[in-house]
């Protein structure tokens, strides 16, 4: 480190120090919420109207296809949706999951939701039918025939039992499909299973990184909204929700903006000792 | 436009038996035996991955082009005496992979120097679980070089970064768009997309192999008019291309 | 094994479920049903199902691995590695006991998964968050045109996806839906073509069997042949 410049080290800041500065920007406003303010997107705003427009007796198919390292970002998204559900009158909502641990992270949403608050009764306006293997494969098979692929709920109860199953057999039963998910294999697939093939509206919420990738199929009509899970603030602002979302919107603002800093840091020591080696 | 494609790549398969097409220069390929020699002079293994691939999904094309540019990559490290390592995320992979890799050492006339449970290691379905474990590899045993050719999901960054950090030169390749940019941004070569694809035909010179990829390119052709056309059509206010396609 | 059992039963039925499930999704081949379904709908339903069985039965497949290939290393007390190997084995014991005794829902099966492997998932996916930093600190340093337009690009998109900013700075979202709208997605619906094709020529090749990757090892007489 010795005959190092200040450009040199600024050049090169060790990765600890970055680390250790971010962390801070992370926690603060965790502990401290600074209530900066949340610009709605014109995607999530899509997202609200489709479902404000929903009629009374509309059923939706909801996929927690998301893993459990991706529920800090999804999670407070697929809560704040399920409550802007609920809290519609007679819209019937049938969860699936072509993730694993899907049904795990339905029930932390469940537990943080209490669908009770909103009167919804589980097998009458809501109910899980299990996680099915094969995502397209299962996505395919769910459209075809969905009383072939699974005959009961994710408890093991069968399926005829729930009112809310009554007429329901497949894709063209249901009026409206939410995906969330951490892999591509998902968000596309619906695309070709269940879009293409039935024509369903579909919705998707996915990783940030994930979004431009995802585009494409937004421009081309065939999904009506993609979302970041990181958008979830704007959600709870607009449903009148806020919990976690609204709180990460602050650490996501504070950590862009020191990205931002760092990035230009490098750049600035690289200018200068570029003009002071000339 | 499925059944063109069809009969473009069977007419590549069969006119590349007379006559193998020329691929333009793939910089990572081409940086192949150069990221193996750096880790024969440096006396490090050299670590290969193929990703979250499974033969029984979506991603199973590229799963099979990064196992394709294992057995060229597994042949290299026999002849320069290279420890290769290949980490495997499912199992079902594994016994094809040991065969390649086998095949390779005796080509080189070195089966001996082939130890399976030491270089081809199944370390986890569980994608954090392997990426974890790959992280291992690669604090402990330090390589010299990292290739990582297949789909990727999250782990991608986790991979890159970790290998960046001890000094491994890498090329990653894969057609999962969300994870190119990653690679993009710290890998010192990269394959993006159908590059990865055309890699076996590319390293091996198969005639089959290189006339599919002939065939893909006809068939990109195809797709390059059709959106000309279609463009055209759209902004003088004819659908004609769009009702064709059936969109 | 004779070669028509080792390669060209399987090619010859990949080929044969392949044109039927191909054929389902375009056409609609007599004979019908009164309910206006192909006789090829039900066999797929029918395959469907089984690629759900086969899926699931290769986790549990996987399971079986993880024990065969970590009891080895216990059995030989490989240095540095037999006591992780019998920690993972005694956790997947306590996971499976649990989950098959009182059930995937049951409170405990859950207090468990969220306690160990969701907090360890969640944990390991924010450390991206790390590396993405430390990644792009280096990458986005300008070094000819290329990288300052990249850079510029960055920071703008950077600067739009932090919320607060877009509100201070309202040009930002229509500069980023620009880049993201128009340019990126431009280039990633390129990617996709190419992507899409190489996967059909993939498919095509395995249909034809000009791509025997999926049969494991074959001999060099083996791998002469082909169908169609």
């Amino acid at each position: 480190m010795s005959g190092q410049s200040i450009w040199d080290r600024l050049e090169n800041i060790p990765r600890e120090i970055l680390y250790g500065i971010l962390l801070v920007v992370f926690v603060i406003p965790m502990v401290f919420p600074l209530g900066l303010p949340v610009p709605i997107s014109s995607n999530v705003e899509t997202w609200y109207d489709t479902i404000e427009a929903l009629p009374p007796g509309s059923v939706v198919m909801i996929d927690f296809g998301y893993s459990g390292g991706g529920e800090p970002e999804l999670g407070p998204m697929a809560v704040a949706v399920y409550k802007h559900l609920f809290r519609k009158d007679g819209i019937k909502v049938v969860a699936m999951s072509t993730s694993i641990e899907g049904t795990q992270l339905w029930d932390r949403a469940m537990d943080e939701i209490r669908p009770e608050s909103y009167d919804a009764v589980y097998g009458v306006d809501y109910i899980h039918i299990g996680y099915i293997a094969g995502t397209e494969t299962a996505m395919a098979a769910i459209g075809t025939d969905l009383r072939a692929t699974t005959s009961t709920d994710y408890h093991g109860d069968s399926l005829s039992q729930f009112s809310i199953m009554d007429g329901i057999n497949g894709a063209e039963d249901f009026d409206l499909l939410i995906c969330y998910t951490t892999g591509g294999d998902q968000s596309e697939g619906w695309v070709r299973q269940w879009v293409t093939v039935y024509g369903t509206d579909y919705m998707c919420s996915v990783l940030a990184m994930m979004v431009p990738t995802m585009l494409p199929y937004q421009d081309a009509g065939q999904i009506i909204s993609v979302t970041s899970g990181a958008q979830a603030g704007e959600m709870e602002s607009l449903v009148r929700v806020p919990a976690r979302g609204i709180k990460s919107a602050d650490v996501i603002t504070l950590t862009h903006i020191l990205v931002i800093i760092y990035v230009l840091i490098g750049n600035v020591a690289a200018l200068m000792k570029r003009g002071g080696n000339s | 436009m499925l059944i063109l494609i069809w009969v473009f790549i069977l007419y590549g398969m069969e006119r590349a038996k007379k006559e193998l097409p020329r691929f333009r220069r793939l910089t990572g390929l081409d940086a192949l035996p150069e990221m193996v020699g750096r880790a024969a002079e440096m006396n490090r293994p050299l670590h290969f991955t193929t990703g979250l691939g499974s033969l029984t999904t979506t991603v199973a094309p590229q799963l099979v082009a990064g196992l394709a540019v294992l057995a060229y990559v597994a042949e290299l490290c026999a002849n320069y005496g290279v420890k290769m390592i290949y980490s495997v995320y499912q199992a079902q992979v594994m016994p094809i992979a040991t065969e390649l890799m086998k095949d390779a050492y005796v080509k080189a006339g070195k089966p001996e120097e082939f130890i399976p449970e030491d270089q081809v290691r199944y370390l986890s379905g569980e994608q954090f679980a392997y990426a974890s474990a790959v992280q291992g590899i690669a604090e402990r045993e330090r390589p010299a070089a990292n290739i990582m050719i297949g789909p990727f999901y999250a782990e991608s960054m986790l991979f890159a970064e970790t290998f960046n950090r001890i000094g491994s030169i890498q090329l990653a390749g894969t057609a999962r768009g969300y994870q190119i940019p990653f690679f993009a941004v710290i890998c010192d070569y990269l394959l993006i997309a159908e590059e990865i694809y055309a890699a076996g035909a590319y390293l091996s010179k198969d005639p089959i192999t290189s006339g599919t990829i002939m065939g893909q390119d006809y068939g990109k052709i195809v797709a390059l008019l059709l959106m000309l056309l279609g463009v055209l059509a759209t902004t003088f206010g004819s659908s004609i291309i769009t009702d064709l396609l059936g969109m | 094994m004779s070669i028509t059992v080792r390669k060209t039963l399987p090619i010859v039925i990949v080929f044969v479920i392949a044109v039927v499930v191909m054929s389902d999704y375009f056409l609609v081949l007599p004979p019908v049903n009164d309910a206006g379904t192909s006789w090829t709908g039900s066999a797929v339903t029918s395959l469907q199902n089984w690629g759900i069985i086969l899926t699931a039965f290769s986790l549990g497949f996987g399971a079986v691995n993880l024990f065969f290939f970590h009891s080895k290393h216990i059995s030989r007390r490989t240095p540095d590695q037999w006591y992780y190997s019998l920690w993972l084995l005694i956790v997947v014991v306590i996971f499976t006991v649990i989950g098959v005794f009182l059930g995937p829902n049951s409170d405990q099966y859950s207090w468990l998964y969220n306690a160990s492997y969701f907090a360890l998932s969640a944990t390991v996916y924010s450390s991206l968050g790390f590396y993405m930093t430390s990644g792009v600190y280096r990458a986005l340093r300008v070094k000819n045109t290329e990288s300052g337009i990249f850079l510029v690009v960055g920071l703008l998109v950077l600067a739009k996806n932090a919320p607060a900013l877009t509100v201070y700075f309202p040009v930002l979202r229509d500069i980023v839906s620009f880049i993201t709208g128009i340019l990126t997605t431009s280039a990633q619906r390129g990617i996709m073509i190419g992507g899409a094709l190489g996967a059909i020529s993939l498919g095509i090749r395995t249909m034809t069997g000009r791509e025997t990757g999926f049969l494991g090892k074959l001999t060099e007489e083996e791998r002469g042949g082909a169908v169609g």
